[in-house]
């Protein structure tokens, strides 16, 4: 993280604070979203609608701004390849004195940023939480639902966070178990018994894989959940008995465990197999077992390459147990659904989820990002953006010299 | 190991390895007497490193006996994790342990196996370290280290675990040039003190000037052998002739 943090401030510092060639397009870019904006209806608590005339000023600079722009384009247009030395927008005075009104532009973008979507979203929360029945307007809406809803999400996030992250937890300590099962092979010193255990414990695992890696969790779900229902009831216990040990939560919580694992299993196994097999040699040509070579040599070194596919699996799962919802399990989709069904706006329901679960997976991320760093792996990288911006900052830079 | 001197530490007798439809050796026959240093050579592909590996169980035999200490490797359900701890083996990419330091990597196996606690497997890995002139690099990180100080902590690392034979696979040909002599100074070290060695080399001096025996392979067989001087003064085989003519052109 650190690696990355001064050059990209760097960039920005110097984005911000030095004359370069994209001051007035990415800047008109800004002004046109700030007319825009101003254009637009007034929210109820917008407090420029105190100072109008402030805002038709406002308004005009950005105009100003705009058609001084599109001179810019026409001068370069005109004057093509000798426009670097010719125009008088390439003077040094000129570009210091359009950096700095560019900074007055971006004040008054964001000031109305403030007043109209900052004030927008807040006059909506204030109408969506006071009104008796739901509005019609599609933000407000979306708030009354979120608000009336409340309850229901809020149980229903926490049932997601923690089926995937008890999911997550399990399936790796399963994952582990089975990985060593799955890659045993004969070794010369073993026994009739142990070699014939090896060899049912790979088979077991490769067949695990491919099962559960070959069915989706949905239907898997559905045959541990009714199919525990129908062994108990064969066991002769009565309906509320087998609710209370058997509830759509812990089937949901069983699935995602049994799902995950097999996935793990296959993210550790190709850590351990990108081990250097020299390394195997050496600790066996100690003497070291092949359970011991595996143990204080070739594990722990395959662990550090399967970290970013480990912390992958939680995230996930974080969006895969939504399907759960179909055996009854609260999650976050189940509350969606719910309150799409009471107000009958899947669309809106949705949106409300999608968002809540992008911000789950972005908190997951980060967090795992953090953890992983101080494990001392690589980045997750799960979602995270491309660095590989740094070649074309530094092109510009080149580029504007030569301008200038 | 004092009571069988005159008997062979290593007698290989018949040794046959495919890999696929692959022979790499072909019936090969080799002892390696108690205190002897025996140095193979021989063209890439000829099969030297597969019958060094053979010796102690790395790749598993086809056909033919290897015997240690009298004891048939090739024997099913053999101990060779026991057979393995007396002989040490030096691999030409290193492969010191990445997630160790220096002195872990020479107190895992002790520790491990000879039960010996860990300040008295420490003492002898420190010792060892001396000897091979890596002392004070014992609490380095392995991927701190060169090339060639990374094979001396591999050569300490296997004398940890007091072998009565150390193999010796290529061991500076991941080298560059200049630091190939500090390696082959502490194998000389080694064999001067009488430590049973079969070395795996495209080092002809070094061949020459410390072995007892010279084994030139050819592939998969085993052309020629003798002493050195016979076999780089007077070569019996054209094959040998052709390969010596080569390496000493250098």
């Amino acid at each position: 993280m650190d690696a990355h943090a001064i050059p990209r401030r760097n960039r920005l510092v110097a984005f911000v604070l030095d004359d370069h060639r994209y001051v007035l397009l990415g800047t008109s870019v800004v002004a046109c979203l700030g007319m825009l904006l101003s254009s637009s209806p007034r929210p109820w608590f917008s407090f420029m609608y105190y100072a109008y005339p402030v805002e038709v000023v406002m308004y005009y600079l950005l105009f100003a701004w705009v058609c001084v722009s599109v001179a810019a384009l026409i001068s370069k247009a005109m004057l093509r390849e000798r426009y670097a030395q010719a125009s008088p927008f390439t003077r040094p005075p000129v570009k210091s004195a359009l950096r700095c009104t560019s900074y007055l532009m971006w004040a008054i973008t964001a000031v109305l940023i403030v007043d109209r979507v900052v004030m927008g979203l807040a006059s909506a929360w204030a109408v969506a939480t006071s009104v008796q029945s739901r509005p019609e307007d599609a933000l407000q809406s979306i708030l009354y639902m979120l608000w009336h809803g409340r309850d229901m999400f809020i149980t229903g996030i926490m049932t997601t966070i923690e089926l995937a992250v008890l999911g997550t937890v399990i399936a790796f300590f399963l994952a582990l178990l089975l990985v060593f099962c799955r890659i045993q092979t004969i070794d010369r010193p073993d026994n009739d018994l142990v070699r014939f255990l090896k060899v049912v414990g790979a088979w077991f695992a490769k067949v695990y894989s491919t099962v559960i890696r070959g069915t989706p969790m949905m239907v898997q779900a559905g045959i541990i959940y009714y199919g525990v229902i129908g062994i108990l009831r064969g066991s002769g216990m009565g309906t509320t008995e087998i609710n209370a040990l058997w509830s759509a939560f812990t089937a949901g919580l069983v699935t995602i465990s049994i799902n995950s694992t097999a996935y793990m299993m296959e993210v550790l196994r190709g850590g351990i197999e990108s081990v250097d097999i020299g390394q195997t040699e050496a600790a066996r040509s100690l003497g070291l077992s092949q359970w011991q070579a595996m143990r204080k040599v070739v594990f722990p070194q395959g662990i550090k390459f399967a970290i970013p596919g480990l912390s992958n699996e939680l995230v996930i799962n974080i969006k895969d147990s939504s399907v759960l919802s179909v055996i009854g399990t609260f999650d976050l989709m189940f509350a969606t659904n719910t309150v799409a069904g009471i107000y009958w706006q899947q669309l809106q329901a949705n949106m409300i989820a999608a968002v809540a679960y992008l911000i789950l997976t972005m908190v997951a991320t980060w967090l795992l990002n953090k953890l992983s760093r101080r494990l001392g792996g690589r980045g997750a990288g799960v979602t995270g953006m491309s660095d590989s911006t740094v070649n074309a900052e530094a092109a510009t830079a080149a580029a504007d010299q030569m301008g200038a | 190991m004092t009571d069988t001197l005159n008997e062979p530490m290593v007698r290989i007798e018949g040794l046959r390895k495919s890999f696929g439809s692959h022979e790499v050796l072909r019936n090969i026959d080799l002892t390696v007497m108690p205190g002897q240093v025996v140095t193979i050579i021989g063209a890439s592909g000829s099969g030297k490193s597969t019958l060094l590996r053979c010796i102690n169980l790395l790749e598993t035999p086809d056909a033919g006996h290897v015997w240690f200490h009298g004891k048939d490797l090739a024997a099913e359900h053999v101990d060779v994790n026991r057979l393995r701890e007396s002989i040490g083996m030096v691999f030409q990419g290193f492969n010191l342990f990445n997630n160790m330091n220096v002195l872990d990597n020479c107190t895992l196996a002790p520790v491990t196996l000879k039960k010996m606690n860990k300040q008295e497997a420490e003492r002898t890995a420190l010792a060892h370290l001396e000897s091979v002139g890596m002392g004070e690099f014992a609490h380095a990180h392995v991927s701190t280290l060169s090339g060639g100080q990374k094979q001396r902590v591999a050569i300490a690392r296997a004398l940890c675990m007091n072998p009565d034979l150390m193999l010796f696979d290529e061991p500076t040909s991941a080298l560059d040039p200049e630091i190939v002599g500090e390696v082959l100074e502490v194998m000389r070290a080694l064999a001067r003190e009488g430590m049973t060695m079969v070395v795996v080399t495209h080092e002809m001096a070094f061949a020459k000037s410390v072995s007892d025996e010279v084994v030139f392979m050819d592939e998969g067989i085993i052309a020629e052998k003798g002493s050195p001087q016979k076999i780089f003064t007077a070569p019996e085989h054209a094959r040998t002739r052709e390969f010596l003519a080569r390496y000493l052109d250098d």
